[in-house]
């Protein structure tokens, strides 16, 4: 690890190109896990109705054919939220039985929030969603989040209710400004960012015996059937394809991935999937195999492992560099609380809600004076590169790739001969 | 009023049946039509879908089969061998309630059905449990007998998949087959034995060291058990399979199994055979949760293919294809198996 040392001046951003494991004491990892798989194979069995069901998921309005639902915009908050996210996304209380986010917001407003950590991957969700919001329905929830990307999908397909800026004025004074002004929603008319996160390389220490500092360690022999990567192009592609540009085997940066070099990616991996060496694509369920030792190094997002993994899982940004995303709430067309959503927006939006949520959670948040407020209180995750990447980590981040939907179909016939189903 | 009833007799079946036959009609006839139109159409969810009569792409059908053909091999391999390791671990067993359960017959059926109480999904993952890194399996072969390396991973495997496969659907098999045994006349047995029906060791080593043979080399390819080693099955290994299992065999046909036996009762018991291994072999090689949750993408079953296209890649043309193909090679390998088992037997009929 010594080149790196070398390279950076300050002890402190050392953090950022050696492993980052976690600060606090949890087991939340297991519980974690199961959930996640509940979801993952659920499939079609979590669809779009919340967990707790019946009266929250009322009968679509009579019209049917895309009938725009009468959401009060001006009106009174009601309940329940249901509120769609993914795994180890919300803080949790000591004992890891409830959220002090959600319970300040139900108590704040007097309405129930129904938190289901049903998202385990854009695709998946996006094909529980879809019939229902293709038909006009409602979809059962009242917010989602779903990566920039997918975010993007849902609202060129018109299915993301537009969000009432006199509602969240606290949202739009306070998201950081190098979030503003995207293409597919310049003005933030249809999202907030929920977190920024990274796509790096996670490792337990312990079973790999050795700090881990680049791509290419995935591919480490020694790690034969014990590796995992990411389902789909958007993060092992994207990751991928930094190694193979190091290489010199692609000139392109993962933003602008071609089917060429997609192709290619694919043929670098494929051996290493006939072999056995990697063993499953996953989602968020990767927590559960690294709890249990069935996985020692496994492409991850940046905050799981430090909010929810075991005492010697690490995270690093490779020295190749690592991918940046953010992941958005949207209330989907038609949903019956909107208005509560909306609240929910804004209540995150609240400097000292979001400071809170981001030093559990361990992800980027999108929030202007976050910074300020953990340095006061905690110098040491003030200088937490999960929170704060550094910037000789940051010079090296890259967005996932912005495709068409034609070109999403040939990426995803890749990934599908790849993942063998 | 009695006239009427008297007049109308004819009809009354039909209004019994009227119930189940719309049931059928809405649940299973319109779906399955909608399925058939899907097949036949182009496009996804994103882009829109051109149905029949504006398109009628046929080519869904040989282009799903050509490039899923691996899929279609794994589904016909691991359901095929969970069938063939739930008839044996299921025959002994049901045979064994049913003959000498005694009292204990309810308890023991009762303990056979138990599973069912929990949810398919937490009696999968809790054998990822079992079979893991921390789990008791690798805990005796790896830890305790140092049989593989520290780096070896039962989940992942063919074995895995199977195993949870068998797991799943023993019960399917059992019910049938103790169903079947229960209803075996025992006089008849007896009458067997009084007339010279006795053991059976030179037929019964034969029989059985060639099937345990069989069994052992099937397992060993089609598990593919090696592979996680570095290894390939070489032809030492499978010899070394061939020979294990014939001897295992050899020693079961000769030492257990009777004339009485194979004159009387496994031919009164071919309707459960018949039934239990249909009920094990159509959900196991639709099953997709055995091979998500245990396998790797080498191990991905139809069902994966079926569920990804339909759930990630929103291909239902795909995905509707692939499902009527599924349909079709079960009802072609269901009607092959009966004629070769017979249909009398299968009704009943020489008992």
């Amino acid at each position: 690890m010594t080149p790196q040392e070398e390279e950076t001046p300050v002890a402190d951003t050392n953090l950022a190109q050696r492993a980052i494991s976690r600060r606090t004491v949890l087991k939340g990892g297991s519980l974690v896990g199961l959930s996640a798989f509940l979801a993952a194979c659920g499939g079609g069995g979590s669809t779009a109705a919340p967990t707790t069901g019946g009266e929250a998921t009322p009968a679509p309005t009579t019209g049917g054919e895309a009938t725009p639902v009468p959401t009060a915009d001006s009106g009174e908050i009601t309940g329940p939220l249901n509120f769609a996210n993914w795994p180890a996304y919300i803080d949790l209380n000591d004992d890891e039985s409830a959220s002090p986010t959600l319970d300040d917001f139900e108590a704040q407003y007097g309405i129930e929030v129904k938190y289901v950590e049903d998202i385990q991957t854009n695709e998946d969700f996006f094909a529980t969603v879809a019939p229902a919001l293709q038909a006009g329905l409602d979809t059962g929830w009242d917010l989602i989040v779903l990566t920039d990307y997918m975010a993007a999908r849902l609202v060129r397909q018109g299915w993301v209710e537009t969000i009432n800026p006199a509602n969240v004025s606290t949202a739009a004074a306070n998201v950081r400004d190098e979030l503003r002004g995207l293409g597919w929603d310049p003005d933030m008319t249809y999202h907030y960012p929920w977190q920024s996160g990274a796509t790096g390389v996670g490792y337990n220490v312990v079973s790999t015996k050795r700090d881990l500092t680049s791509i290419g360690d995935l591919f480490d022999d020694a790690f034969k059937g014990k590796v995992t990567l990411l389902s789909g192009y958007q993060d092992t592609f994207s990751l991928v394809s930094l190694l193979l540009r190091e290489r010199g085997e692609i000139t392109n940066l993962p933003p602008d991935l071609t089917l060429e070099d997609a192709q290619k990616i694919k043929d670098f991996l494929q051996p290493f999937v006939d072999s056995g060496h990697v063993r499953a694509f996953t989602g968020n369920e990767y927590l559960q195999d690294f709890g249990s030792g069935d996985t020692w190094v496994a492409v991850v997002w940046s905050g799981d492992l430090a909010s929810s993994g075991g005492e010697d899982d690490r995270f690093i940004y490779p020295v190749e560099g690592s991918i940046i995303w953010t992941d958005n709430m949207l209330i989907p067309k038609g949903a019956q609380h909107k208005r509560a959503a909306e609240a929910m927006i804004d209540f995150v939006y609240d400097v000292d809600n979001a400071a809170r949520l981001a030093a559990w959670i361990y992800y980027i948040s999108p929030v202007k004076g976050v910074a300020d407020v953990i340095a006061a209180e905690d110098a040491e995750l003030a200088a937490n590169p999960l929170l704060f990447p550094p910037a000789d980590v940051t010079a090296k981040q890259y967005a996932q790739p912005d495709l068409t939907d034609e070109e999403d179909i040939a990426f995803n016939d890749l990934v599908s001969l790849l993942e063998g189903a | 009023m009695g006239q009427l009833i008297h007049r109308y007799r004819a009809a009354i079946p039909w209004l019994l049946m009227l119930p189940g036959l719309a049931w059928l009609a809405v649940f299973f006839v319109v779906p399955n039509v909608q399925m058939l139109l899907f097949s036949l159409s182009e496009g996804t969810l994103l882009t829109g879908f051109t149905t029949p009569p504006d398109t009628w792409s046929f080519d869904n059908f040989p282009g799903a089969v050509t490039r899923y053909s691996g899929n279609f091999v794994n589904s016909i391999v691991y359901g095929g061998l969970a069938t063939i390791l739930c008839f044996l671990i299921g025959y002994p067993l049901a045979y064994g309630i049913a003959f000498r359960g005694g009292r204990y017959k309810s308890l023991l059926l009762f303990l056979v059905i138990a599973p069912f109480f929990t949810s398919f999904l937490i009696r999968t993952i809790s054998w990822r449990i079992i079979l893991g890194n921390d789990g008791p399996f690798l805990g005796i072969i790896r830890d305790v007998l140092g049989l593989v390396p520290d780096n070896f991973s039962v989940i992942g495997t063919p074995l895995a998949v199977v195993g949870g496969l068998t797991y799943e659907f023993l019960p399917f098999m059992v019910l049938p087959l103790y169903v079947s045994l229960e209803k075996v006349d025992r006089r008849l047995v007896e009458a067997a034995q009084d007339l010279y029906a006795g053991p059976w060791r030179r037929g019964g080593a034969i029989t059985g060291a060639l099937l345990g043979g069989f069994l052992a080399v099937a397992l060993q390819v089609g598990l593919g058990y090696s592979q996680f080693v570095g290894e390939t099955a070489t032809p030492g290994l499978v010899a070394l399979a061939a020979l294990v299992g014939a001897t295992a065999g050899g020693l079961v046909g000769a030492s257990m199994v009777s004339q009485a036996f194979l004159r009387v009762t496994l031919p009164l018991s071919l309707p459960g055979v018949f039934a239990g291994s249909i009920l094990t072999f159509i959900p196991s090689i639709g099953d997709y949760v055995n091979a998500h949750l245990l396998g790797s993408p080498k191990t991905q079953m139809i069902g994966n293919v079926i569920q990804g296209r339909f759930l990630e890649q929103n291909d239902y043309p795909t995905a509707a294809a692939l499902a009527f193909i599924l349909m079709a090679a079960i009802l072609v390998a269901i009607f092959v198996y009966a004629r070769v088992l017979g249909t009398e037997e299968l009704s009943g009929g020489r008992a």
